[in-house]
């Protein structure tokens, strides 16, 4: 690096910048919701990977953290929701519950058995409820995932 | 120890038909207070100045009968006191009881819970409606003969494929009796 010249792709530069930015839609569902308080509080602080900008719309986020049991009733407003976000969005899905329907797997007549039965999600993070730290580990596998997006080698080259 | 309770209701009003229900062999509660479904409504104006709050509304289902049951206390230091009053609905079609809302207005929401999970209606409710459940949303979940619908607004409640098969074989196998089955199928899962 001389004259404060950086070489980089077009590519990388954009990723990278993004997966440094992610903000989270404040969305919470159940006790896990209360680690991702946590998990974005001074203790753990989420700001340090750029990601502790709890949006209050989803117009203006780009990661939903689905924390916390899915009943059927409310898995209709997430679809909503998850459809109100602007692309390119990114769902974690947090917790046993979130995951597969957690304690109410088979006779919980109320739970959706996964969040990924209405939304497309990328990073599973198990537990009941997660610790921070497995929170923390999920953001950053997906930011490893974002970092290896090309966008611009999608739109210009691939699907031209 | 309700005697004087149940001679004063069956005196103040006409067909309550008060009776003492005490646990019987092997049960283990409180004894309590049966009347008449009919009578709900002018039991409990009965009832209010003697008992200042209503604690709880609740469901029972005894497959023959469901059974409705109002805790009623009264919050007085010198003298406080507590009574459930029960009544017994023999309709399982539609159950139908006065709402009690007038009187006590807690019952408001423990009625349509009540009606949420029991599908009890009841008579001049201010605001009918379900109260956990979705408003479109088939059958009465805490009966005894629930059976959970199979989609709901295009999600399907129990998918095939997210549904634990090992735990239901090990439960068949478990009623049939078949322990060395059981093991040789634990030992082949590894467990």
């Amino acid at each position: 690096m001389q004259d404060g010249i950086v070489l980089a792709k077009v590519d990388e530069l954009l990723s990278w910048g993004r997966k440094n930015s992610l903000w989270p839609m404040t969305f919470g569902l159940a006790c896990c919701a209360i680690e991702m308080m946590a998990t974005g509080a001074s203790k753990y602080d989420l700001e340090r990977f750029g990601c502790g900008a709890f949006m209050a719309t989803p117009r203006r986020a780009d990661l939903m953290i689905v924390a916390g049991t899915v009943t059927l009733k409310m898995a209709t407003r997430v679809k909503i929701l998850w459809e109100q976000m602007p692309e390119p969005k990114y769902v974690i899905s947090m917790g046993s519950c979130a995951n597969k329907g957690g304690p109410y797997w088979q006779h919980g007549y109320h739970v959706l058995k996964g969040v990924d039965e209405v939304v497309p999600v990328d990073v599973y993070v198990p537990g009941c409820p997660p610790r921070p730290e497995a929170l923390i580990e999920g953001l950053m596998v997906l930011q490893k995932k974002i970092a290896n997006e090309r966008v611009l080698h999608e739109k210009w080259v691939r699907n031209v | 120890m309700y005697s004087e309770l149940i001679t004063s209701i069956n005196s103040a009003v006409t067909n309550a038909n008060a009776t003492l229900v005490t646990p019987g062999e092997g049960e283990i509660g409180d004894s309590s207070v049966l009347i008449n479904p009919e009578s709900v409504l002018e039991v409990m104006k009965f009832l209010k100045p003697l008992y200042n709050a209503l604690q709880v509304i609740s469901g029972v289902d005894y497959t023959e009968y469901i059974e409705v049951c109002y805790f009623l206390a009264h919050f007085d230091p010198a003298a406080p006191k507590d009574v459930m009053i029960k009544t017994r609905l023999k309709d399982r079609v539609a159950p139908k009881l006065d709402s009690i809302c007038s009187v006590y207005l807690a019952a408001n929401w423990q009625e349509r819970e009540c009606y949420d999970m029991f599908g009890v209606s009841f008579n001049n409710h201010p605001d009918h409606r379900r109260i956990l459940c979705p408003d479109d949303w088939e059958g009465w979940p805490l009966r005894k003969d629930y059976k959970v619908q199979e989609v709901y607004r295009g999600m399907k409640v129990n998918p095939e494929n997210k549904m634990n098969r090992d735990d239901q074989l090990f439960e068949d196998n478990k009623q049939k009796g078949n322990e060395a089955d059981l093991i040789a199928w634990a030992l082949s899962k590894g467990l």
